[in-house]
């Protein structure tokens, strides 16, 4: 009895195990016939609404409704833009700093799609003891070196009128893991420059304060969904789909997350492992294009160009384009107006608003 | 020599003649070779300004820009009728090298006195009961995530990675060279008492002498960590150093600088490897390796 018992359910789990690998191969013969598409993401105030998104099945519903599959992927943020540049993932989160100088400077022609927020009092110039802009040359000063929080130190030198002390700076390149005890053990580092919510925990001690923050640069540091462009123009038009379906769940997404829809602000929040209440004291500095109109606005308006002029001339004078190029103008960016800022052979960073502007007359 | 049989592979007589062991040793390195290049040039075709894989130009100015052009942030601006010489003195590698080395060195010499506690803690009883079940348990303490406390204590200059490469080395080199001190025959201990050695003649003149090359060899073999822990720290904060350099050039892929400065460490690291064997076979031709 036990033994017919035992054999029966053996042949139930061959039978079942059977059935898997049968459902598996027809699944993934039905999956390969849809294009897929990976967007990397990594943890920040404005980009873990794609953490919700995907969660919540917004995407896969966008997804749907264009026929194809979009998979989301949470990444370290210098290992997401690795990806990128590696052509692992077809799209990535990123600053336009980042876009600028890693995709496009590698020859890795970008388009970015969205532009989503822009950090409005995120990244931030934190002392000690007092200290002033006039009196930081000399000082050590800790912050990940050759990325938005060198170019916000820089600007804050500049706006203060400290432009000729540029070079008496002392910069320790610290990783983010580590910065904040870095800082906080070290009462002979008196300068630390970085990004919520590492800013919140350091701020949280009362004998230091913040002189400078992005607020004080708006525009200038924009988080961006970016994605190479040879995927958008792809000859099937499955890259506009792509696009187009992203675009119509980001903006699904966001439009929860600004009505303050509880579970789209507490897996935001989830998504970096931050409480409800540090990721809505994030979102007050973090300045969301809630509206695929104000995103329109912003990327087709002449202020873009001159923030972007900034940022590219800041990563030619500190050699983030690489050896190899001899001037600012050789990785040029297009806006949606068809002007090219650089050369026009060598376009290689493209502003494009046709999907921001399509979410907006309802077209998606 | 007779004709090459598959079988020989797996022969342990076999020996395959001069010309070709020398062929066989270098099929790895060509395979390689071979295979980067290859990547490189696929993904040359596909994007002219690849800098994943560089390519033999590219590489050719990321040697030039370490070598020969100061590191970004120093102040220096050579001459224009600057010698090659003035300004590869000034190059970033060599700065780099030579903060990084700084920070190697004092290390290595940090492991003397551990060497020296290891030789108490085998040979004298009291030693071996103060210390040896605590290094035992440090050992098995992965440093690197006592960073925050390593902060508090050495703050984030030199010390701190200095300790982190310290910590994070010592106790084993300590555990290894204890055991290497109790395999010393207890009778040639009895011996030199019996002839009037006094403790520290025993420790010092009979003991220490017979495991020295044994330690030379364990921190031949503790290298490659100790350069582990000093890029780790490096990493974390610093700004100079072979590490930072590495760490600075991931934001913006050049990977024409990195992939030289990675060459450049494994050389180094292999000189370093060489000395101390050569060291050894100089100072100790009685041992056999």
């Amino acid at each position: 009895m036990r033994d017919t018992q035992a054999s029966k359910s053996r042949s139930l789990l061959y039978a079942a195990a059977a059935f898997l690998l049968l459902a598996t191969c027809v699944s993934s013969q039905a999956k390969a016939d849809v294009p897929t598409f990976t967007v990397g993401w990594s943890v920040y105030a404005g980009w873990n609404p794609y953490f919700y998104m995907q969660k919540s099945g917004i995407l896969k519903k966008w997804a749907d409704k264009y026929g194809i599959a979009i998979k989301v992927q949470r990444f370290d943020y210098a290992a997401s833009l690795d990806a990128f540049v590696a052509k692992n993932i077809d799209a990535c989160t990123m600053t336009n700093m980042e876009a600028f100088d890693l995709p496009a400077a590698a020859g890795v022609d970008s388009t970015a799609i969205i532009v989503g927020d822009y950090s409005n009092g995120n990244d931030a110039i934190i002392v000690r003891n007092g200290l002033t802009f006039d009196k930081l040359p000399g000082q050590k000063i800790m912050l990940v070196q050759k990325t938005v929080s060198e170019y916000l130190l820089e600007r804050g030198m500049v706006l203060n009128g400290q432009q000729a002390n540029l070079s008496k700076l002392k910069l320790i390149n610290t990783s983010d893991s580590d910065i904040v005890a870095a800082f906080m053990n070290n009462k002979s580092n008196p300068v630390v420059v970085t990004w919520k919510p590492l800013v919140s925990q350091i701020l949280a001690d009362k004998s230091v304060h913040s002189i400078f923050d992005s607020s004080k640069i708006p525009g200038e540091i924009l988080d961006l969904l970016v994605v190479r462009t040879e995927v958008l123009n792809r000859p099937d038009g499955s890259g506009q789909k792509f696009a187009k379906a992203v675009s119509g769940a980001w903006y699904e997404t966001v439009a929860q997350l600004a009505a303050g829809q509880a579970n789209a602000i507490k897996y935001s929040a989830g998504a970096s492992g931050d409480s409800v209440e540090s990721y809505k004291e994030q979102l007050k500095t973090t300045s969301l294009f809630a509206t695929p109109k104000s995103a329109a606005d912003f990327t087709t308006s002449p202020t873009i160009k001159q923030k972007m002029d900034l940022v590219r001339q800041f990563c030619f004078a500190h050699g983030l384009l690489g050896q190899g190029i001899k001037s600012a103008d050789d990785v040029a960016i297009i806006y949606p107006d068809g002007s090219i800022q650089g050369k026009k052979d060598r376009v290689r960073l493209r502003f494009n608003a046709t999907y921001m502007q399509a979410a907006q007359q309802g077209k998606l | 020599m007779a004709a090459f049989s598959p079988f020989d592979i797996v022969d342990i007589q076999a020996r395959p003649n001069r010309l070709v062991a020398q062929a066989l040793s270098c099929l790895l390195f060509l395979i390689c070779i071979g295979l980067y290049m290859q990547t490189s040039i696929n993904r040359h075709k596909e994007n002219p300004e690849d800098r994943v894989t560089p390519n033999a130009t590219q590489l050719a100015n990321g040697i030039h820009a370490s070598v020969f052009e100061p590191a970004e942030e120093d102040d220096y601006i050579p001459a224009d009728d600057a010698s090659k010489w003035e300004r590869f003195k000034h190059s970033m590698i060599v700065k780099d090298t030579v903060s990084s080395g700084r920070r190697f060195l004092i290390s290595l010499a940090l492991l003397i006195p551990a060497v020296v506690l290891a030789l108490h803690i085998g040979l004298f009883p009291w030693f071996g009961a103060g210390f040896l079940r605590f290094v035992l348990f440090f050992d098995k303490i992965v440093a690197l995530s006592l960073l925050p406390i390593l902060f508090i204590v050495f703050g984030i200059d030199e010390w701190s990675k200095i300790a982190l490469i310290v910590i994070g080395v010592a106790p084993t080199m300590i555990l290894d060279v204890t055991q290497m001190v109790k395999a010393v025959p207890q009778e040639q201990i009895v011996k030199a008492f019996t002839l009037d050695a006094n403790n520290f003649d025993v420790a010092y003149r009979v003991v220490f002498r017979q495991v020295l090359p044994q330690v030379i060899n364990s921190l031949r073999l503790n290298l490659k960590p100790m350069m582990l822990f000093l890029f780790a720290g490096e990493m974390i904060a610093a700004s100079d150093g072979l590490a930072y350099r590495i760490a600075i050039m991931r934001r913006h892929m050049g990977m024409d600088v990195i992939l030289p400065y990675v060459l450049w460490v494994a050389f180094l690291l292999f000189a370093i490897d060489l000395s101390l064997r050569l060291l050894n076979r100089r100072m100790h031709p009685w041992f056999q390796a």
